[in-house]
């Protein structure tokens, strides 16, 4: 059964609020709408201590602009994340494609590797702070960690989802094994290893606050920590706006990356 | 609103100044797709009969579903007319039963359960009591006893269309709408379906309006049989089936006078496809 | 060319080696505090030891807590976020409106804002359960309301078409329909609110895991340490198994037998 009137040469014609254009002013007003009623509320019905207001959150914001702490905090954040990120896919990568070639091992460790992957990261904070102390190396392996089992699964996953038939054939044809490897094998399992790379990204971001949260000195996680100690919901929330911009850019470059648009920061 | 009632239905007065149950006229649909548009049906005139059952034969992509789409009001024409009991079709046709070529059949709700929804739903107004006996009739009468507890993913392709046939045909539609419901079934299953099919649709009389490829299967339950050309769709021929009711199916293919029907639709339907152009 | 490495792999040799890794794993662990700092390492036994006074002590109080955050919160991040987010996925026309503001909102990790919700709720467990409940909201919101969305329409309109009003098509269908994406966001959505339990506590709580973790890191007492980190190892699968348990009941209808 047809959509009711898709595609439609004749038939009644669109509202304005449904077209692309009104959607997006609708959206745009919606925002407004809610960031207007926020200044509004603020300070007249609830106390500016508990939620703040844009106009204080802006002034924080360029408070942090004008010091330069923004840059020093989203430095050492976007760095964890960074380092984070390649150490993680770096170790996935390599581990997942040894044990995805030595399925029998894979079999035997796997509960192993589930059982660790159940802990929650953030557990697993305080030990690398005692290990690496307060800065960024703590971060940095926590974000690691986090990422590496991701990828290590995704990439084990696509090794093992590749058609036995498919791998038969090649043998058939004469294909070595590293032919195979290469050749069927890897290829066939890029894409579930970027999915995982991708997914991980989000992760990523999570674990290095989280770990700035529980315990550093700079950091956006830090940010949020100690502004929510000193009482200051403006400083929080701006943090947060950071943080959701952050992420953002990062989801446009991701997807921009896999349009293939982007220039190539990945050796793939 | 139908209230519970046995399957049949007193036999009402046709005279040639009551309105046809459906009627098409000069009804066109053009679609846009890919920047480009597509004649999905040219102006076509078509009037169908209450209680009659009409077969809508032709290649693929002739715009025969696109008529079944308009009659039940999923779609506007793009020129023309569509009238039901006389009046325009506008919005969601209540009074059709639509069993489409695609498995609509809920896959979270067993067979029975999907047989008995549309008796759940308030506009009809029917008891849980009455329902489940229905169900069962139902159930019988398409041979599923045994599965009624199945969930769809259990049962094979044959037997999901059933479930669909029987959730169409347990609320007695004013009219049945059905786009190659057989088409999928192995031979045996579709004579059996196709007998009882025309039971059921001639106990209720039933307005059918049957779309398929296979020719046979078309003169073999209907009482008139409509020839489409390959898109941009258009009316071939049409032709009365004389055949007495009630048709024996599983031997009516093999009467001198349908091989004659089956040979004479065959050839419109084969020029149809030689003079086409795109299909 | 050997065939067999491609081969699907098992059998009862499995378990037996599995049973050798793992000790393995300890006498590694046990020889390594013998050869380095036990302070830092710690050791098996002294593991045991401890996970056994925890026993004998309130590790019970503890896993209440830590439990009872996470399933206060899930149940009411999860009813309401399914409520939410298919009513507002039914609507073709809100759905589109305000996607990507959700999807923003759903970009915002939830955990990362413990600081801020300890501080509006306080030391206790409300704060912990708030912040469960908001991440499991959000999390059973999205995939409620991308479930609404993505509901097939053909199902729909044939049940329009025998005469459905819209409250019966969205009971009958939608729900439904979208039963398996919900089911799919409270599976993210309960390992997720171990997280959030955690962190909260860790942060700033009397009891749960997380504290005990917490006050054992700061005594650098490793032996705890590790303890704790073995008992939300163990926590958390259970967790994770119960979620493939609950999705496997309710959506039994999608196995295909025949």
């Amino acid at each position: 059964m047809p959509t009711r009137n898709s595609g439609d040469v004749t038939g009644t014609s669109t509202p304005f609020l449904r077209t692309t254009l009104g959607v997006l002013l609708l959206r745009i007003a919606i925002v407004v709408a809610v960031l207007v009623a926020w200044e509004m509320a603020s300070g007249r019905l609830i106390s500016k201590f508990w939620v703040s207001s844009p106009s204080a959150i802006f002034a924080v914001l360029r408070r942090w602009v004008a010091d330069g702490s923004l840059w020093m905090h989203l430095e050492a954040t976007v760095t964890a994340i960074g380092a984070g990120y390649v150490i993680g896919c770096g170790a996935g990568i390599a581990i997942g494609l040894l044990l995805g070639f030595l399925p029998r091992t894979q079999r035997v460790i796997a509960p192993f590797l589930s059982a660790f992957y159940s802990i929650p990261k953030i557990a697993l904070a305080p030990l690398f702070v005692i290990a690496f102390g307060i800065g960024i190396e703590s971060k940095i392996c926590l974000v690691a960690v986090t990422v590496f089992f991701l990828v290590l699964f995704s990439t084990i996953d696509g090794i093992r989802d590749v058609d036995p038939d498919l791998i038969e054939s090649l043998e058939i044809m004469g294909a070595s094994r590293f032919e195979i490897a290469t050749k069927l094998i890897i290829p066939a399992a890029k894409p579930w290893t970027f999915t995982g790379m991708r997914i991980s990204v989000r992760y990523a971001t999570t674990a290095a606050i989280l770990g700035e949260v529980i315990a550093a000195n700079r950091g956006i996680g830090f940010l949020i920590e100690y502004n929510s100690g000193q009482f200051n919901a403006a400083g929080v929330f701006a943090a947060v706006l950071i943080l959701v911009l952050v992420g953002v850019v990062v989801t446009e470059l991701l997807t921009r990356l896999e349009r293939g648009s982007a220039p190539a920061v990945l050796p793939f | 609103m139908r209230t519970d009632s046995a399957l049949q239905r007193p036999p009402s007065a046709t005279n040639a100044s009551a309105p046809a149950r459906i009627e098409l006229r000069g009804a066109a649909k053009r679609f846009a797709a890919h920047g480009a548009e597509i004649q999905a049906l040219s102006a076509i005139d078509l009037s169908v009969q209450p209680h009659e059952f009409v077969a809508l034969v032709g290649p693929s992509g002739c715009g025969k579903s696109t008529v079944l789409n308009l009659v039940a009001g999923l779609l506007n024409p793009s020129e023309g007319a569509v009238l039901y009991s006389g009046k325009p079709v506008a919005g969601l046709n209540r009074s059709v039963g639509y069993m489409t070529q695609k498995d609509t059949v809920l896959p979270w709700r067993t067979a029975e359960s999907n047989v008995g929804i549309a008796l759940e739903l308030k506009c009809r107004r029917v008891t849980a009591q009455a329902r489940k006996d229905r169900v069962a009739r139902m159930i019988d009468l398409v041979g599923l006893n045994g599965f009624e507890k199945h969930f769809p993913a259990e049962l094979s392709g044959g037997m999901r269309k059933r479930v669909a046939l029987a959730r169409t045909l347990i609320y007695e539609p004013e009219t049945l709408l059905m786009d190659e419901p057989f088409g999928a079934l192995d031979a045996q299953l579709k004579l059996l379906m196709q007998d009882q099919l025309q039971t059921l649709t001639q106990m209720a009389r039933m307005t059918v309006l049957f779309v398929t490829h296979d020719l046979a299967e078309a003169i073999a339950l209907a009482d008139r049989v409509v020839v489409f050309s390959p898109r941009p769709g258009r009316i071939r021929t049409v032709r009365t089936v004389d055949l007495p009711r009630p048709r024996d199916i599983f031997n009516v293919r093999f009467s001198t006078a349908f091989a004659r029907l089956h040979e004479e639709l065959w050839n419109e339907l084969k020029d149809g496809i030689a003079l086409g152009t795109n299909v | 060319m050997t065939r067999k490495t491609w081969r699907p792999v098992g059998g009862r040799g499995l378990l037996a080696w599995q049973a050798v890794v793992l000790l393995l794993l300890f006498a590694a662990w046990e020889l390594a505090a013998r050869y380095w700092d036990p302070t830092w390492t710690s050791s098996p036994l002294r593991v045991v030891e401890r996970l056994i006074d925890l026993l004998k002590g309130d590790l019970y109080r503890h896993l209440a807590v830590t439990f009872g955050e996470i399933a206060a919160g899930v149940l009411i991040g999860g009813f309401l976020g399914s409520i939410t987010g298919l009513w507002l996925g039914a609507s073709r026309f809100l759905g589109v409106l305000l996607r990507p503001m959700v999807v923003t909102l759903y970009n915002v990790p939830l955990v990362t804002l413990a600081p801020l919700f300890i501080v509006w709720f306080g030391f206790g467990m409300e704060s912990k359960v708030v912040l469960v409940a908001i991440s499991a909201f959000f999390v059973v919101f999205f995939n409620a309301f991308s479930g609404a969305q993505k509901v097939d329409q053909d199902l729909l309109q044939n049940l329009h078409l025998m005469g459905a009003n819209r409250l019966e098509t969205f009971v009958r269908v939608v729900v439904p329909a979208s039963m398996a994406w919900i089911v799919a966001g409270l599976k993210i959505a309960l390992p997720y609110a171990l997280v959030a339990a955690t962190t909260g506590e860790m942060l700033a709580a009397r009891d749960g895991l997380g504290s005990l973790l917490a006050k054992a890191a700061a005594r650098f007492d490793m032996t705890g340490v590790y303890s704790v980190l073995l008992i939300l190892m163990l926590v958390g699968m259970s967790i994770a198994n119960a979620a493939v348990r609950v999705e496997n009941y309710l959506l039994r209808w999608r196995r295909a037998n025949g």
